[in-house]
């Protein structure tokens, strides 16, 4: 057996949209290429958490993938869980317009506990499999990331369609923004302001 | 390949700063006597998070309140009570609750981690009783095999 390469970084990245929008079935079907029907899921109590070794350009990542819940009554527990994040996925459901609504204030939540331009955004429109209910197009759904300055994707856990890129876009943003985690592994998470940190979001939204 | 496999239970592993803790705290006192149900929540959740074994037993308390109250939110009360007797080393009060949640929601993933992380605990912990009392029996051994020694001398 080989030996184990060397972890260059690891990188946290964080889960956050409505209940039922699918945030657990996105992350089940990147770490293990699993998806469950409506009967046999529940909803996230708190937080879960799974790590998920990560190959690119010869180098091993170890990103730590947290899954928050969207159930209003775990919002104060969730929000303790925004500390030292590299990289957060806002979910919404295209077949539900109120989770897409909802958005707004999802971004609010991230921007009270992360420092601007500290984290690398995403916005993820999941179900694409149900393309007869859709309610938010694509392109409003790629306006509102535009707007951001996030990156965006629209994806379905069922059909797997778009999983795997939204995951490696995500972070491969982050392993192009350097700043964000070479300054957090020198000092241990303290936050220092990095004027570097903040440019070339805009050029995002590439699909 | 992933190693989320290994049971794991977030909740378990992470406690709050000082800081953190005392927003909840205060916000539960300014509320007493007529704290709300959601502002309980959180504080009982903040001290089972707690490294303190005072503060996990005072949390596991409040937690059995709210799960004896209200029926709408048993389910996080039992996946919390788990995890808070878990902490204490109560493994077998941790079992009941984990089992409780896991009969309402058998597929439920982060209960059968949690269930994982107890028995492998409980399963380590007699290990260890194990090779203790092994231990205990070696010297044993050496003594009375001494014992005979001196006799036959």
């Amino acid at each position: 057996m080989d030996a184990a390469p060397e972890i260059t970084a690891a990188f946290k990245i964080l889960f956050v949209g409505d209940s039922n929008v699918g945030k657990s079935s996105i992350l089940l079907r990147f770490t293990d290429d699993v998806f469950l029907p409506a009967d046999e899921t529940c909803a996230t109590i708190g937080v879960d958490f799974k790590a998920h070794m990560y190959d690119a350009d010869g180098e091993r990542y170890k990103l730590l993938l947290w899954d928050t819940a969207g159930q209003e009554r775990f919002r104060t527990l969730t929000s303790s869980y925004y500390r030292a994040v590299h990289g957060v996925i806002l979910v919404y459901d295209v077949s539900n317009r109120e989770s897409f609504a909802h958005l707004d204030s999802w971004v609010e939540e991230v921007n009270t506990y992360c420092l601007e331009g500290d984290v690398v955004k995403m916005v993820v429109g999941n179900k694409i499999d149900k393309e007869a209910e859709r309610q938010v197009s694509r392109q409003e759904g790629a306006e509102y990331a535009r707007r951001l300055q996030a990156l965006f994707l629209e994806c379905s856990a069922k059909t797997k369609t778009g999983v795997r890129q939204a995951i490696e876009e995500l972070v491969s943003k982050i392993i192009d923004t350097p700043g964000l985690w070479r300054r957090q592994l020198a000092s241990n998470g303290t936050v220092l302001v990095d004027e570097s940190v903040t440019s070339g979001f805009g050029s995002g939204c590439a699909c | 390949m992933s190693d989320g496999y290994l049971p794991y239970a977030a909740d378990a592993e992470q406690s709050l700063t000082g800081e953190e803790l005392l927003v909840l705290q205060r916000q539960y006192e300014r509320e007493m006597p007529q704290a709300r149900v959601q502002t309980k929540f959180n504080y009982a959740w903040g001290l089972i998070k707690s490294t303190s074994k005072r503060e996990q037993r005072s949390g596991v308390k409040l937690m059995h309140e709210i799960y004896d109250e209200h029926n709408e939110r048993r389910r996080e009360c039992m996946y919390y009570l788990a995890i808070g007797y878990y902490k204490m080393g109560e493994y077998s009060n941790a079992r009941v609750f984990v089992e409780q949640l896991l009969a309402l929601e058998p597929g439920n993933a982060q209960a059968r981690s949690l269930h994982g992380l107890i028995d492998d605990k409980v399963a380590r912990d007699g290990l260890i009783g194990l090779a203790v009392s092994g231990g205990v029996l070696a010297l044993a051994g050496v003594a009375i095999a001494a014992l005979f020694k001196k006799r036959s001398t």
